[in-house]
């Protein structure tokens, strides 16, 4: 008997499976199943979300047949297997779960279709489809990806950079970029926890043209919003397919016309991914933000990734947490901070204007920054103009009640991150530079008018 | 014979499509086999489906011997599905002159598959060809697209 493990890839998804039962008379009945989980090398599990023809047929005929397919090289292969049991709760179940709850949050079906049980086969044979492909010169394999990779080494070189950052603006980018360099994930995510208004916040990303920060994903909303709730890594290969079952579900429903359905959730990146790794970032129970991968190759993640990824997002949780932990009170004696230093010589003029009622603040007459975001720069900017400073520290925005952060858990570094994007995007005149932990520079090359409205 | 008007039926026996068949041996195992293609010539009083001589020799055996058939056929686009239930009247070795239609379907098949992004080339090597012609009466026809409407017969 071929060893399941042996052939893992055609449990990924990828490539719709076949399922044969039949009933107590012998009638049969074949359905296509999105995706058997391999459970070892004895057993599979199947997902039941409808009460449907299968699973009455199995608790009265324990026989069934399912086929299978290498999404590389299409080979197929039969598994002969014995209905054991269903199972409604326990780790097999909840990983099950988070694919599904994922799928159908994504396609606007949260609670239409979701896992009933987990049901479990045993595999009595497997065996490869003999003649089913046509043989040619070319071996199966041919095609399929390979290449050692060094992960020891990998992840040192990763952890190194998240080491040595000196703040979380630095730390995410150099992560994300060796993450890219090293390991190929180029378009990869990181969003952190807003707790207060319960959603995450887009803090960085990589391969998505520079845009992206700052959007936003409700918690349990969609593949990102769920492995947030959850707390639970998501792994899907076979994205497309898995959407495309979803939204098959959501026209059968909508045909009904007797329920309605909110809109599908856009993918929070690329539009045609078809694969994702999404992992939580927690401390303990506490969930701290998001990392997510996506590419377009369908089988860019295995349990490899899922492994690797999951040691990384520790090492960022950790460096997040380290990032934001409030900074110490005293300033070393050599260092530079709050200097005073005259401004420099215009080169360009400006109006700034901040509007108190919709606590926003407006570069000339275009929109640039509001909330928590404007109310920092507006102090910044004051600072600037009545005492010349340009240094100053995270500790003493932290102080300053005026600025309405949250007495804990005030995510000061994810909405600094905002700020500076914004000034890039929007001002280059003006911007934030870090100056060491905890400490940052206004770096102002034009003269600004600051009015107050 | 299906209550659903015919032309309902019909985008299940044009190209693009993905089919295969269920059937039992005498002790009840069922086991499944991918065809490669559907016709009707009477509106699905009767159909007839292909299965590779390569790969279909034990569902040829459960066919002889139990005559049951279940028959799956799936938009691998959209996922709407139809299963077709029935009893065998016979089984043949496809003549050549149903070869040329044998690989068209299989080549529209791997059209629709390369638009999920699997090379043609790949479903190009499924075999094919000879192939058993199953040809069935159709006694149910089901829904199988996936949703709470899966397994309502089609009325």
């Amino acid at each position: 008997m071929i060893k399941l493990t042996s052939i893992a890839r055609c449990f990924q998804g990828v490539i719709p499976s076949l399922l044969a039962s039949a009933d107590a008379t012998g009638m049969p009945n074949v359905t296509y199943v999105s995706q058997i989980y391999l459970m070892d090398d004895r057993h599979v599990a199947l997902s039941q979300q409808f009460f449907n023809k299968t699973r009455r047929n199995v608790a009265e005929n324990p026989h069934a047949t399912a086929e299978i397919y290498d999404p590389v090289t299409m080979q197929a292969y039969r598994l002969r297997l014995k209905f054991l049991r269903s199972e409604k709760s326990g780790p097999l179940f909840d990983t099950m779960k988070l694919r599904i709850q994922a799928i159908a949050s994504h396609t606007g079906m949260d609670g239409v279709f979701r896992l009933i049980a987990a049901d479990i086969f045993e595999v009595v044979r497997a065996e490869k489809v003999e003649g089913f492909l046509i043989e040619t010169d070319v071996p199966d394999d041919a095609v399929a990806p390979s290449g050692l990779r060094t992960e020891i080494r990998g992840l040192q070189l990763v952890s190194d950079r998240i080491n040595r950052a000196d703040d979380l603006e630095t730390l995410l980018a150099a992560t994300l970029d060796a993450l890219d360099v090293f390991f190929g994930m180029t378009n990869t995510i990181v969003l952190l926890h807003d707790e207060p208004a319960q959603k995450l916040v887009t803090i960085a990303c990589r391969g998505y043209g520079g845009g992206g920060v700052g959007a936003e994903v409700a918690i349990g909303e969609g593949l990102i919003g769920t492995v947030a709730r959850e707390r639970r890594v998501l792994r899907i290969s076979g994205l497309d397919e898995g959407l495309r079952y979803g939204r098959a579900v959501r026209r059968s429903v909508m045909s009904d016309g007797g329920r309605a359905v909110r809109p599908e959730i856009p993918l929070p990146g690329l539009p045609d991914a078809q694969s994702a790794l999404v992992l939580p970032l927690v401390i303990e129970d506490r969930l701290v933000g998001v990392l997510a991968a996506e590419s377009r190759d369908p089988m860019a993640f295995g349990e490899w990734d899922e492994a690797y990824l999951g040691v990384i997002a520790n090492q960022i949780a950790l460096g997040i947490e380290r990032m934001t932990e409030d900074e110490p009170v005293a300033v070393e004696p050599d260092a530079p901070a709050l200097r005073f230093i005259p401004p420099p010589p215009a080169r360009a003029r400006h109006t700034l204007t901040y509007y108190r009622d919709d606590d926003c603040v407006f570069l000339d007459d275009e929109y640039l920054v509001r909330n928590v975001p404007g109310r920092i720069l507006w102090k910044l900017l004051g600072e600037w103009k009545r005492e010349g400073r340009t240094s100053f520290t995270n500790r003493e925005l932290r102080l300053d009640r005026n600025l309405g952060l949250p007495e804990v858990k005030d995510n000061l570094e994810s909405r600094l991150i905002l700020l500076k994007h914004r000034l890039r995007e929007k001002c280059p005149d003006l911007q934030i530079t870090p100056a060491g932990r905890g400490k940052f520079t206004l770096e102002i090359v034009a003269d600004f008018e600051l009015v107050e409205r | 014979m299906p209550s659903e008007p015919p032309h309902k039926l019909q985008r299940f026996v044009e190209g693009g499509i993905s089919v295969f068949v269920g059937t039992v041996d005498a002790d009840k195992v069922p086991t499944c086999c991918r065809a490669i293609a559907l016709s009707t010539k009477d509106d699905f009083e009767t159909i007839t489906v292909y299965v590779p001589a390569a790969t279909g020799q034990e569902t040829i055996a459960n066919v002889a011997t139990t005559r049951r058939v279940a028959i799956s056929a799936s938009e691998p686009l959209s996922h709407g599905s139809i299963q077709i239930k029935g009893v065998s009247r016979g089984v043949k070795l496809a003549p050549p002159s149903d070869e040329e239609f044998v690989r068209t379907r299989l080549h529209q098949f791997a059209d629709v598959l390369a638009e999920l992004g699997l090379p043609r080339h790949v479903t190009h090597r499924i075999a094919h060809w000879p192939a058993f012609a199953i040809e069935v009466s159709v006694e149910q026809v089901f829904d199988q697209t996936p949703g709470p409407k899966a397994g309502t017969p089609l009325a």
